[in-house]
């Protein structure tokens, strides 16, 4: 199925939602923690960035981008909004009718315990996310869509809705900067 | 030299990966199912219409009498509020639209034009209604 047909199903069944969030949600959530480093911030970002999605996918048009792109996009501008509030979420689970509670966090604590001791076998990033996350949030953008999504040119300009030419001038000067950040660490 | 390196070491390190997440089905149930839960509701928008409704009225039904010089002897009687309700909450309304209308273009990604002042055009009426609130109450002046 291609995501014109199911963005044409979710406007017919709102319902039809859950295949575009479980075509995503793991890339979308992996994106995120690799930018913040730290699951409940991630959760509550990932989470805000579904419901975005689902509250505003009528007014998504099908024009030059991909849902894929699109999603990336919404996620990218809540996890700036995190960095430049510099403070916790609030958790979104609370306004969701979750059918069982205590088993959705039976599930998320458990996640969160395998998430951190994946995290905990790459310090290598870990260090150099410390060393991102000090840089601007322009340069925390690009940099992690290139080097840790591994996204081409083309696929970050449309994330993020700026030309090529912006985006080498910042890949340049942030990797820079980054360098710099990594060998005070 | 030394950057083209640092470079590399980025491409070439590990990175964590998310591989199996349990919450996922249930969040996915959830958000179908959830609402739209803004803070803002346009029913403040009820307090400058009423006010305006009522001035409109006696305008309509007292003779010998003008919206302005209805909204000059409200600013006389009732010098706060009147600055309340005819400046700064539209000033606020317009403040909050502007940041709906930024909001709503980067969720809809690259919008026909169409489409965008479709998905926009109560935000750009109340826009228009508040700026016509101000104007209103500084021709009094």
């Amino acid at each position: 199925m291609t995501e014109i047909e199911l963005l044409h199903r979710i406007r017919n069944n709102p319902e039809d939602f859950s295949d575009l969030f479980n075509l995503y949600y793991k890339p979308i959530f992996g994106y995120i923690l690799r930018r913040t480093g730290d699951f409940d911030d991630t959760a509550d970002i990932a989470a805000n960035t579904f419901y975005n999605a689902f509250i505003h996918i009528n007014n998504f048009s099908y024009k030059g981008i991909s849902i894929k792109v699109w999603l990336y996009r919404i996620a990218t501008n809540e996890v700036n909004l995190y960095f430049r509030q510099k403070q916790k979420t609030n958790s979104l689970f609370e306004r969701f009718d979750l059918a069982d509670k205590e088993l959705f966090n039976n599930y998320l604590s458990e996640d969160r315990i395998e998430l951190e001791m994946e995290l905990q076998k790459h310090k290598q990033f870990l260090a150099v996310l410390e060393g991102l996350k000090t840089l601007p949030v322009k340069y925390q953008e690009v940099i992690s869509l290139r080097y840790f999504e591994g996204k081409d040119y083309k696929e970050i300009t449309e994330i993020l809705n700026i030309n090529e030419g912006t985006l080498k001038s910042l890949l340049s000067r942030g990797v820079e900067k980054l360098r710099k950040k990594c060998n005070q660490l | 030299m030394e950057t083209e390196n640092f470079e590399n070491k980025l491409i070439q390190m590990t990175k964590p990966e998310v591989s199996q997440l349990k919450h996922q089905d249930m969040l996915a149930n959830a958000i179908t199912k959830a609402k739209d839960k803004s803070v803002v509701s346009w029913w403040w928008l009820c307090i400058p219409l009423y006010i305006i409704a009522t001035l409109l009225m006696k305008t309509f039904f007292i003779p010998g009498t003008t919206l302005i010089s209805n909204i000059q002897k409200l600013t006389g009687k009732e010098m706060y509020s009147s600055v309340l309700f005819f400046f700064l909450l539209p000033i606020v309304f317009i403040t909050i639209n502007f940041i709906s209308i930024r909001k709503i273009y980067l969720l809809s990604g690259n919008p026909k034009t169409v489409n965008f002042i479709f998905s926009i055009w109560f935000n750009a009426v109340v826009i228009i209604f508040s700026m016509l609130v101000i104007l209103i109450y500084l021709l009094k002046i």
